[in-house]
């Protein structure tokens, strides 16, 4: 059971139209562990994020967490059956999802944009929900903004309250779809600090993202994303140090500086 | 200076001695206001879900509800229901109708209005950014979740300055519903006039209290809200 990975992505393949952004992208995220997933815009990263917890449905393959099929289930004869729109959200409130535009509800509190899920979703009584609510905005030190709206909060304090609404959800993983993407520098170090913290605490996590510092210091594995496929992947000191790929060597090089 | 037909016309003493009947003509304004505007604001809602929804079916239903009735005058859609529908409504079901003046006007008004209605509430909701509906489901919320919880709250917001001005606009057009013998205000100024001769100083003093009543509760409701509404905004 203890070598099940927390996920796993078999064969995914998606197609808008006739663009096919994922061409058969297959990986495992083993528990505790931090992958990053570099590439240029258009790689298809994004979309390989989005399509884990169904913000977009594969075209092809499946994705399981913790084993669990995210789009089907199978009945005793072995027959499959899509999963159920309701089904899905059950499954999703294991996945803590984080937004380059941070996509904070901007009517509630930051407590409130923490609290609402928890209460709404999985049904917690509201003094359980401010309790654990409180205790993720401590874990990304805002615990004074709690009565805050999001318009009073600079970009990087919504990021951090965005990600202790992921967490307040207790989630199994967290995917980060370019965190600090929108962010200025100042801003984006400590947004990139919590996810480190996030790390070191053993979070299972999946980050998207251009910063390839982060990716090298914090990640476990490393996957290079080139027009829909997985490129090149290892742990980051090969990918960083070592690449196999020329493609992904010229990737790397616009980077120079920053990483290595 | 003042001619003799001008300093009549603006004498409110003969408004002011009819005050009761007047002041009841007006509570008849509101009923048929509350029940019209409900109505509207709940059709309105329904028929801008329809033209937001993802099914084609639907998106035609609720184009041709707004196109319908936020194209008819308010004038001619109040004659229409309450002499008209009966009719339509008899032949179909084989036996005579009739409309009770108050039914008639708030179907009027309620329809007419929730024409706009569904317009403020499609463009609030299209005014969503999609990333707030994400989070939702990314959540694990259900849509239904997301529409209550995170799309209405900041339509409403949004769109309070605009539903106010339909609101405002709903409470003047109520005073056509004397038209098919509503007991309103202006109901009540042409049957004074019948008896005293006088519709001028009559027809001034009920623009004066339709002026006061208006200009006084959306000012309360715009001082009350406008807080709350721009909390969102940065």
């Amino acid at each position: 059971m203890d070598d099940m990975p927390a996920i796993r992505a078999s064969g995914i393949r998606k197609r808008f139209g006739e663009l096919e952004v994922l061409r058969g992208v297959s990986f495992d995220v083993r528990r505790g562990s931090v992958v990053s997933m570099i590439g240029a815009s258009g790689s298809g990263k994004s979309t390989l994020l989005r399509c884990i917890n169904r913000l977009e449905a594969p075209t092809e393959g499946e994705v399981y967490i913790d084993g669990v099929p995210m789009g089907f289930v199978e009945d005793r004869g072995g027959r499959r059956r899509a999963r159920s729109l309701a089904e899905i959200n059950r499954l999703r409130r294991d996945l803590g999802m984080v937004f380059q535009q941070f996509n904070l509800w901007p009517h509630m509190t930051a407590l409130g944009n923490v609290i609402e899920a928890p209460m709404r979703v999985r049904g917690l009584p509201r003094a359980e929900a401010v309790a654990l609510g409180e205790a993720a905005l401590e874990q990304v030190r805002l615990a004074e903004k709690r009565d805050a709206y999001p318009a009073h909060l600079s970009g990087g304090q919504q990021q951090r309250v965005a990600i202790a609404r992921a967490l307040a959800m207790q989630p199994k993983a967290m995917l980060f779809d370019e965190a600090t993407s929108s962010l200025d520098p100042e801003l984006t170090e400590e947004v990139l600090a919590v996810m480190r913290d996030l790390a070191q605490r053993g979070t299972t996590m999946i980050v998207v993202t251009h910063e390839m510092r982060f990716a090298r210091e914090v990640s476990d594995e490393v996957m290079f994303l080139h027009d829909g496929v997985i490129e090149e992947s290892g742990p980051p000191g090969q990918v960083f140090g070592a690449p196999r790929s020329e493609r992904c060597r010229q990737f790397l090089s616009k980077f120079i500086g920053q990483a290595r | 200076m003042f001619s003799d037909a001008l300093r009549e016309s603006v004498d409110l003493s003969l408004f002011w001695d009819y005050r009761e009947v007047m002041l009841s003509g007006l509570a008849f304004n509101f009923h048929v206001f509350a029940a019209s505007a409900t109505a509207a604001i709940a059709l309105g809602l329904g028929a801008a879900l329809l033209r937001v929804a993802q099914a084609l079916p639907f998106r035609v239903l609720g184009t041709l509800h707004v196109e319908t009735f936020r194209n008819a005058p308010d004038y001619i859609m109040l004659v229409w229901v309450h002499f008209v529908l009966p009719l339509l409504l008899g032949a179909a079901l084989g036996t005579r109708i009739e409309f009770h003046p108050f039914a008639s006007a708030v179907i009027a008004l309620g329809l007419v209005y929730s024409g706009y209605y569904a317009e403020t509430f499609r463009a609030g909701i299209q005014s969503i950014p999609r990333g707030h509906l994400e989070a939702g489901r990314a959540c694990g919320m259900s849509e239904r979740q997301i529409l209550w919880r995170i799309v209405m709250p900041q339509v409403v917001r949004r769109m309070l300055p605009e539903g106010l001005n339909q609101l405002v606009s709903l409470f003047k057009a109520t005073t056509i519903v004397s038209l098919i013998t509503v007991p309103d205000l202006m109901y009540r100024v042409s049957m004074v006039t019948a008896t005293e001769m006088k519709p001028l100083p009559l027809y001034t003093g009920a623009a004066l209290l339709y002026f006061a009543v208006v200009f006084a509760a959306a000012s309360l409701v715009r001082l009350a809200s406008e807080r709350w509404r721009r909390r969102i905004l940065a």
